[in-house]
């Protein structure tokens, strides 16, 4: 295990900066988001994002076609991705969002950008160092201080972080910047793995967020479609997007066109369920017509729909909804009654 | 406040009881000690699951656009919510005559992010008001802090935490003591353009078209939104700073004169960008412009932009 | 709508929305009185000053306009009776509220031109396009697509 001290971190974004686009939680006005840093960037260790790291992956815009119609002649031009870049600071949680992001777009057909993005990315995963007032990760059998999917583990042990490779890519990043890395004492390595585990106990007893008993839910919710849970749940529902876009998992994505005169580009944008545009169809008929079925959607996808599918819930515990919606239509509450 | 929670839980029993309404909108609450919300029950035996707590911030009377009553609904409205309902009333999107409003005199509520970043909500299991002061119970005990430190800004510049209209008051009116509300904006106005227009394109990078704002606004009750519309798409789905742009200008545009500045869409907002300032400069303008106007209350007034006057200032530049 | 990418000096693109009664009628004057104005202006012509709503000013701005001009009835004289009153409290504020956001407040425009006035109409689009010009090109609302 290598490690490097905090007052080299300054040097170190500027070093990993510079080998490809570094991706770190960035801070401003208070909020902070994953975005390219620069030069007197205020860098946040500390909290996770508020709109989750899917968007280096699966932005929420993004224009892979381009157009051009003559008299005769259709022009058509290919973008994709080809920027290499380093995503530093990822929480496990989000580590694991991955997984079930790669369910969706890597398995045939594949989807080429979200593919080609993830092989242009290392992915550093930073361990959490205690669980958030609506963190339930280990809910979904998630370490919060371990991601076994990231190609570098980093872990914030106060003076210095831990840094230790996972996959090939994390050992050429390793490479690439060893002259800023340090060895790792025995007691120091050690201190990661007590980390891991006094956090793992941690979310359980933090007695903030109840402990979230998934055990079979998926079962329970089969055949559950017309229950009076959901005609009691949507009321209160705003029928905005907050939960779906800061969710990590949530994926769906609409197609559009934006064109003027003879030429134009196809892009494709994050669309939520929680929308009633995004089941209107052009005949006008809404076959999700009022936020009932839009809210028993979601919750649906998530916790029956998916898993069917997949074989794991499309929920990685990170909470963002549960803080963020403004109604608090809080995904670890609203399933009790069913049970 | 407890009194008060008592008060709401007996109005809310005693109209559905008597049969006097079909529903009753309040709040619950949720597990955590900041989460509190919108409850809509028609059973009196569940009226007892009503809460009033400095969390109930979440404005109740917009959701009288989807519930279709037979009979009337009960609601309890707060001094802003008394404002967004008359606004709604005067759009014409409410039947004032099917509903039953409760009023609650509310001098501020807590946002639950000034508490985290004093720090006190680690292990915080509730927070309570009694008087002047917030009561933070621990498992190991409790700490008082002034309230007013706690509150969400729009409350500490708040006009009228005594609702303007109901059909009964719940509890005492209580005093007001509002700072400028036009501060940011003459702060803002004071700056030069290049800083106006960097300071609101770094807030509008930030958004992600979440409809937040839109969706809780009292003012905003089109049958179809503008930005919902596929054909003409007037708001595009790109990650565009000009959309994004368009998408902020014709939002507050579009309840400049309605706007009652509650303050919601500021308060909602998960990415923090100061909406309310954007409502508040129509606000302003049209104070100075076409005199003192306060949507929501002024009900013997005409809205601002709905008349004129021939010798109004001139636009021509 | 593609002045700007056309290479050599800066030539602003300005969009006027005139109203059919009056000043559209004014620059058909200017054009029979034989006077010139710049042809940086492309007119729209509407019913009424009133009914230029504020998506096609921004619309304008996102695909390209460097400045855009809303041009109707003297107050008083609305072909409507009180259109162009009702236009005069809306674009004040939105003239006002797109400065807040950092717009050069010269970028949009009210005038109020006569079916009688070419003088004026000719007067009114070569001041605007030359001030515009003097700005240079409007990369505000713009959509860099």
């Amino acid at each position: 295990m290598k490690k490097i001290t905090k007052e080299k971190l300054a040097l170190f974004w500027e070093l990993l900066a510079r080998r490809a686009t570094l991706y770190l939680p960035l801070q401003e006005d208070g909020v902070v988001n994953f975005a390219p840093w620069k030069n007197g960037a205020r860098v946040n260790l500390r909290e996770n994002s508020l709109v989750p790291p899917k968007n280096v992956f699966f932005p929420q815009a993004e224009t892979y076609l381009r157009f051009q119609t003559g008299a005769k002649k259709l022009q058509l031009e290919s973008l994709e991705p080809e920027e290499e870049f380093i995503l530093f600071g990822v929480r496990p949680c989000d580590v694991a969002s991955f997984t079930i992001l790669d369910k969706v777009f890597l398995e045939e057909p594949v989807d080429g950008l979200y593919a080609k993005r993830r092989r242009l990315g290392t992915l550093v995963s930073l361990g959490c160092n205690e669980p958030g007032e609506t963190c339930f990760c280990t809910s979904f059998e998630l370490e919060p201080a371990f991601a076994p999917g990231a190609d570098v583990m980093v872990w914030d042990m106060g003076e210095f972080l831990l840094w230790e490779a996972q996959s090939e890519k994390g050992d050429e990043l390793t490479a690439k910047i060893n002259e800023l890395l340090d060895e790792a004492a025995p007691e120091e390595s050690a201190s990661a793995l007590s980390l891991r585990n006094t956090t793992a106990a941690g979310e359980a007893a933090a007695g903030c967020q109840q402990e979230w008993n998934t055990a079979g839910l998926q079962e329970v919710l089969r055949g559950k479609f017309n229950v009076e849970l959901w005609e009691k749940l949507y009321h209160r529902c705003l029928g905005c997007g907050i939960c779906t876009y800061l969710c990590p998992t949530c994926h769906c994505f609409d197609i559009q066109d934006f064109s003027r005169g003879l030429e134009g580009e196809r892009f494709r944008c994050w669309d939520s369920c929680m929308f009633a545009e995004f089941t209107l169809m052009a005949s006008g008929e809404n076959p999700r017509p009022t936020q009932k079925e839009r809210v028993r959607q979601r919750f649906l996808h998530k916790l029956l729909y998916f898993p069917s599918k997949y074989g794991l819930y499309a929920c990685v515990g990170c909470g963002r909804c549960v803080r963020k919606c403004p109604v608090h239509l809080d995904i670890t509450q609203v399933m009790e009654p069913i049970k | 406040m407890k009194q008060l929670s008592e008060r709401i839980k007996e109005a809310a029993f005693g109209s559905l009881s008597s049969g006097q309404v079909e529903m009753v909108i309040g709040w619950q609450k949720g597990p955590l000690w900041w989460q509190s919300f919108p409850a809509f029950i028609t059973d009196p035996g569940e009226t007892a699951s009503l809460i009033w707590d400095p969390f109930s911030v979440s404005n109740l009377n917009k959701y009288l656009l989807n519930e279709v009553p037979k009979k009337k609904i009960a609601l309890f409205l707060k001094g802003c919510d008394a404002l967004g309902f008359n606004q709604l009333l005067r759009d014409g999107r409410v039947e004032r005559e099917k509903v039953l409003l409760f009023g609650i005199p509310c001098d501020g509520l807590v946002d639950p992010a000034r508490v985290e970043a004093t720090g006190l909500s680690k292990g915080l299991l509730q927070v309570k008001k009694e008087r002047e002061e917030l009561v933070f119970y621990y498992k190991e005990g409790q700490r008082k802090a002034p309230a007013r430190d706690f509150y969400y800004s729009k409350c500490l510049s708040c006009r009228y935490p005594n609702p303007v209209t109901c059909d009964e008051m719940l509890g005492e009116a209580v005093p007001c003591q509002p700072l400028e509300r036009f501060a940011n904006v003459s702060k803002l106005e004071a700056a030069s353009l290049e800083e106006r227009f960097t300071y609101w394109s770094r807030h509008f990078s930030r958004c992600i078209r979440c409809f937040a704002c839109r969706n809780v606004c009292p003012a905003c009750s089109c049958r179809e939104c503008i930005f919902d519309i596929a054909e003409p798409r007037w708001l595009g789905k790109a990650k565009e700073s000009g959309e994004t742009l368009f998408y902020h200008i014709t939002r507050a545009y579009h309840v400049a004169g309605r706007c009652v500045d509650c303050g919601e869409c500021a308060r909602i907002c998960p990415l923090g960008i100061p909406l309310a300032e954007l409502n508040r400069k129509f606000i302003k303008d049209i104070n100075e412009l076409y005199g003192e106007y306060d949507a929501g209350a002024d009900l013997d007034k005409e809205a601002p932009l709905l008349t004129f006057k021939s010798d109004d200032p001139d636009v021509s530049a | 709508m593609s002045v700007n990418l056309k290479q050599g000096p800066f030539e602003p693109l300005i969009i006027a929305f005139c109203c059919n009664w009056c000043s559209y009628a004014g620059g058909d004057l200017a054009g029979t009185g034989r006077m010139t104005y710049p042809a940086n202006v492309r007119v729209i012509r509407v019913p009424c000053s009133s009914c230029v709503s504020s998506n096609f000013i921004l619309r304008a701005f996102q695909r390209g306009a460097d400045g855009v001009v809303v041009a109707g009835c003297h107050p008083g004289d609305c072909h409507y009776t009180s259109g162009n009153y009702f236009a005069r409290r809306r674009f004040l504020l939105l003239q006002r509220f797109l400065e807040f956001l950092g717009m050069e407040p010269e970028r949009f425009q009210v005038h109020w031109i006569s079916a009688s006035e070419g003088n004026r109409f000719a007067a009114v689009m070569t001041e605007t396009t030359e001030k515009i010009r003097a700005l240079g090109p409007n990369r505000k609302l713009r959509d860099t697509r």
